[in-house]
C-alpha cells in the first residue's frame, strides 16, 4: 500500500497473568492472547473504525500500534517505515506524528495547570518557538477546536466535559500529528455534546488531512465517521470492509448480531440474537472458529464439524471489493 | 397515579464551587399503575437525583428540601418542610437550614415498609450494587426473607432459584453460589433485577440499567425488561440517556433538563422525530443522535450548541433559552425573562415552553 499511513500485519499481543509467588518465580501463568493476528491498513486522510465488545482487544490494538506496549509478534509500518522494533529514542521523533485521544476526559490534562499552560507545554515539547509564535499557535488551536479564549485561564476542573474534550484535542493537534488514534473519544460525553465532538473530528480531518483509527462501541457514530470498519471478536478481526457494507450487508454472523442488537433495542420485531448462547468471556475454544460457541449460524447449520475443527480457524477471505470475512459460510 | 412527584427540589452543597447546586429544581412527573415511564435527559439534568429522592435513598447534604412525593396516595414528604428553611437571592440559593436529625426521624416513619418492599431500585453499575463479600444466592435469600412471607431458609432458597430462572440466568443452581466478581456484567445486572423484583414491589426504578454494558448484552437486558413488564405488569420508572432504550420500553416519557421536567407525554408523541408539537430541547436531543439519513449522506450531525448549564444560578427565563434554536422574536423577551410553566398542549401531553403556551 503506497499511500497507507499505517499498515499492520499479523499483529499479536499476549499478556501473561501471574498468580501468587510460585508462578511469578517459575515464570508460569496463563497466557491471554488479547490480540491474535490482526492485519489492516489505514490510508492517508481516511478513518478506520474498530468495533467489538469490551475485552475483544480494540484498545490493545490501539496501544500496540502506537508502540505504547510492545507487540508479541507481527509488523507495524508507519508511513512505510517499520516501527515494530524501534527503540525509545528512535521512536521519539515519530511520536509527534502519531497521537492518541483517550476515553478518559482528564487523561493528559494536568489538573494543576491552566488551559494556557497545557497548550503551551504541548507546543514546546518538540520545538522551541518564540513567545509570540506560541501565542499565535494557541489562538490558532483554540479556533480549530472552537474554544473561547476566555477559557485559557481556566483549570481542567473548571471545564465541562465537552470543553475538556476540546482541550484534549487541541493538545494533540499542537504537535501537528498525521495519525490520531481515538479510543472511545465520545463515550464519556452527553448525547448533545457527542454530536459536537463528532462534527469537530470530521471537520479537522477535512482541513488538516488527518488519519484516524477510531475505536468505539457506538455503532452509528462509527458508521458515520469511518471509511472502513473492522469488527473484532476475541482478539481477531472477523470482518472488515467499507462502513456502509459492514452496517447494511454484514456477512459474518457476529457482525449481524452486533448491528441487529442496535435495532432490537428499538423494536420488538427482529430477534436474531435472541437465542445467542453463552456469555461473553475470555474463555475461548481451543481450536476452530472462536465464535462458534455463540454462533446462531453454527446451530442453524446443524453444528458442522468444520467450525470446530481444532486444526483450523476460518481465515479472512476476500469476498470482493476488499470486503473480508472470517467465516466458513458467509 | 402510583407515584406522583410535584415540584420536587433536591439541592446539594458543592464545596469546590462554594455554592448550592439545584440538582432537581421544581420537577413534576407521575407514573400510573402498570405503566412504564421513561425519563430521558443528559447527565446532570437531575434524573437520578429525582429517582433517588423518590426511593428515599438520597444521601448528601442538604438533599431533598421540598415538594411532594406521593406514593400509593401517601405523601412521603408529609410535613417535612417544616424542618427546612431556604434563603434565596437573585436565583441563587444562599443558605439552606435543614434539621437533619428531625427530618430523618420523621422521614423514616414515612418510608417504613416502602423502600425495598414497595419501591425497588436497580442501578447502572450492578457489580457495585451487589455485595462483593457474599454470594448472589445469599443476597437474594436475604432480600426474600426480609421482604416476603418466605421466611424459612429452604423455601427462601427455592424462591431465589425461581427468580434467577425468571431473569434467565443460565444454570441458576450453579450461579446461586457465585460471587459477583465471578459473573459478567450482564449476569450481575440480571441478578440485580432478580433481587429488586423478588420482593414483588409495586414500583421498580431502573436507573440506566443498560449503560456500561456491551451492545449485544444491552439488547438482552432490554429484552428481559420488556418480557418482565409483559408478564408481571410491574410499574416502572426507567431512567436512561439512551433514547432507543426509552423508545422501546416506555409507555410515557418525561424529558428532564437542568433539574426540571420540560416535556412529558405518551412515548410516541414525545419521541416523534421532526414534530412541531415538541419542546425545542426534545427536538434537538432527537436530532443529535445519528439518524440513518445522516449516516447515509455523511452529513454533519445536528449538535446542540453550547453546554448543559450548571444549576447553581437559576436563569430568570427558560432554562434552555441560551441553546434554543426555535425561539422566535415574538416570544424572545418572555423566554429570556420568565420561566414558562409546564402547560398541557394536548390531553396528557405537557410542555414547558413559551412557544406552546396558550
Amino acid at each position: 500500500m503506497n499511500n497507507a499511513i499505517l499498515e499492520v500485519t499479523d499483529l499479536s499481543k499476549h499478556f501473561r497473568t501471574r498468580r501468587g509467588v510460585v508462578s511469578a518465580w517459575t515464570g508460569q501463568g496463563r497466557v491471554i492472547p488479547a490480540v491474535d493476528g490482526v492485519s489492516f491498513y489505514l490510508k492517508e486522510n481516511e478513518t478506520v473504525g474498530l468495533v467489538g465488545e469490551s475485552g475483544c482487544g480494540k484498545t490493545t490494538v490501539a496501544r500496540t500500534v502506537l508502540r505504547l506496549t510492545d507487540p508479541s509478534g507481527g509488523r507495524i509500518l508507519f508511513g512505510g517505515r517499520d516501527i515494530t522494533h524501534l527503540r525509545r529514542a528512535e521512536l521519539r521523533p515519530l511520536r509527534r506524528e502519531m497521537q492518541m485521544i483517550f476515553q478518559d476526559l482528564d487523561a493528559g490534562l494536568n489538573p494543576k495547570m491552566s488551559v494556557r499552560a497545557i497548550l503551551r507545554e504541548a507546543l514546546t515539547v518538540y520545538e522551541r518557538p518564540s513567545n509570540a509564535e506560541i501565542e499565535r499557535r494557541i489562538r490558532e488551536l483554540l479556533e480549530q477546536v472552537s474554544l473561547k479564549e476566555s477559557k485559557l485561564a481556566n483549570f481542567p476542573g473548571e471545564l465541562s466535559g465537552g470543553e475538556k474534550r476540546r482541550v484534549g484535542i487541541a493538545r494533540v493537534l499542537a504537535v501537528r500529528p498525521r495519525l490520531i488514534v481515538a479510543d472511545e473519544p465520545t463515550s464519556a460525553l452527553d448525547v448533545s455534546i457527542q454530536a459536537q465532538v463528532v462534527n469537530l473530528l470530521r471537520e479537522l480531518q477535512k482541513h488538516l488531512g488527518l488519519s484516524y483509527l477510531f475505536i468505539s462501541h457506538d455503532l452509528p457514530v462509527v458508521e458515520l465517521v469511518s471509511h472502513k470498519v473492522a469488527v473484532m471478536y476475541l482478539g481477531r478481526i472477523v470482518e472488515m470492509g467499507l462502513a456502509d457494507a459492514i452496517a447494511h450487508q454484514p456477512r459474518h454472523p457476529y457482525t449481524r448480531i452486533l448491528w441487529s442488537s442496535l435495532s432490537e433495542k428499538q423494536t420488538a420485531e427482529t430477534a436474531t440474537a435472541k437465542n445467542i448462547g453463552g456469555v461473553f468471556d475470555f474463555e475461548r475454544p481451543t481450536g476452530g472458529c472462536r465464535f462458534a460457541p455463540r454462533c446462531p449460524l453454527y446451530q442453524e447449520k446443524g453444528r458442522p464439524a468444520v467450525c470446530t475443527d481444532l486444526a483450523s480457524e476460518p481465515p479472512l477471505r476476500d469476498t470482493g471489493k476488499g470486503h473480508v470475512v472470517a467465516c466458513h459460510f458467509a | 397515579m402510583l407515584l406522583s412527584i410535584e415540584n420536587l427540589r433536591s439541592y446539594f452543597y458543592s464545596r469546590s464551587r462554594r455554592a448550592f447546586v439545584r440538582s432537581v429544581d421544581g420537577a413534576s412527573l407521575g407514573v400510573a399503575r402498570g405503566e412504564t415511564l421513561g425519563v430521558v435527559g443528559e447527565s446532570g439534568s437531575g434524573k437520578t437525583v429525582a429517582a433517588l429522592s423518590a426511593a428515599g435513598l438520597l444521601s448528601g447534604s442538604p438533599g431533598v428540601i421540598g415538594g411532594r412525593i406521593e406514593f400509593d396516595s401517601r405523601n412521603l414528604l408529609e410535613g417535612l418542610e417544616r424542618h427546612v428553611k431556604v434563603e434565596e437571592r437573585d436565583g441563587r440559593v444562599m443558605a439552606v437550614e435543614k434539621d437533619e436529625s428531625g427530618w430523618r426521624r420523621h422521614a423514616k416513619g414515612l418510608m417504613r415498609g416502602v423502600r425495598g418492599k414497595q419501591i425497588a431500585m436497580i442501578f447502572q453499575n450492578p457489580r457495585a450494587a451487589l455485595n462483593p463479600y457474599s454470594t448472589v444466592g445469599a443476597q437474594l435469600v436475604e432480600a426474600i426473607r426480609l421482604h416476603t412471607e418466605y421466611k424459612g431458609e429452604g423455601e427462601a432458597k427455592e424462591r431465589a432459584l425461581h427468580w434467577l430462572e425468571r431473569v434467565r440466568i443460565d444454570s441458576p443452581r450453579l450461579r446461586f453460589d457465585n460471587f459477583p466478581f465471578g459473573m459478567s456484567g450482564g449476569m450481575c445486572q440480571r441478578a440485580m433485577i432478580a433481587m429488586a423484583l423478588c420482593a414483588e414491589p409495586a414500583l421498580l426504578i431502573a436507573d440506566e440499567p443498560t449503560t456500561g454494558l456491551d451492545a449485544t448484552i444491552q439488547a438482552r437486558i432490554v429484552e428481559l425488561l420488556a418480557e418482565l413488564k409483559a408478564d408481571t405488569g410491574i410499574t416502572t420508572m426507567l431512567i436512561s440517556h439512551d433514547i432507543s432504550v426509552i423508545r422501546r420500553l416506555s409507555d410515557r416519557v418525561a424529558v428532564m433538563y437542568a433539574g426540571t421536567v420540560v416535556e412529558s407525554g405518551a412515548a410516541p408523541q414525545v419521541l416523534r422525530p421532526q414534530s412541531t408539537e415538541q419542546h425545542p430541547y426534545t427536538a434537538a436531543l432527537l436530532a443529535s443522535v445519528p439518524s440513518a439519513e445522516a449516516i447515509r449522506s455523511k452529513s454533519a450531525l445536528q449538535a446542540i450548541e453550547g453546554e448543559v448549564p450548571d444549576t447553581i444560578d437559576r436563569p430568570r427565563g427558560c432554562r434552555f433559552y441560551g441553546r434554543c434554536n426555535r425561539v422566535t422574536d415574538g416570544v424572545r423577551s418572555r423566554c429570556a425573562n420568565l420561566e414558562p410553566p409546564l402547560a398541557e398542549v394536548a390531553p396528557g401531553h405537557s410542555l414547558r415552553c413559551w412557544l406552546h403556551a396558550a
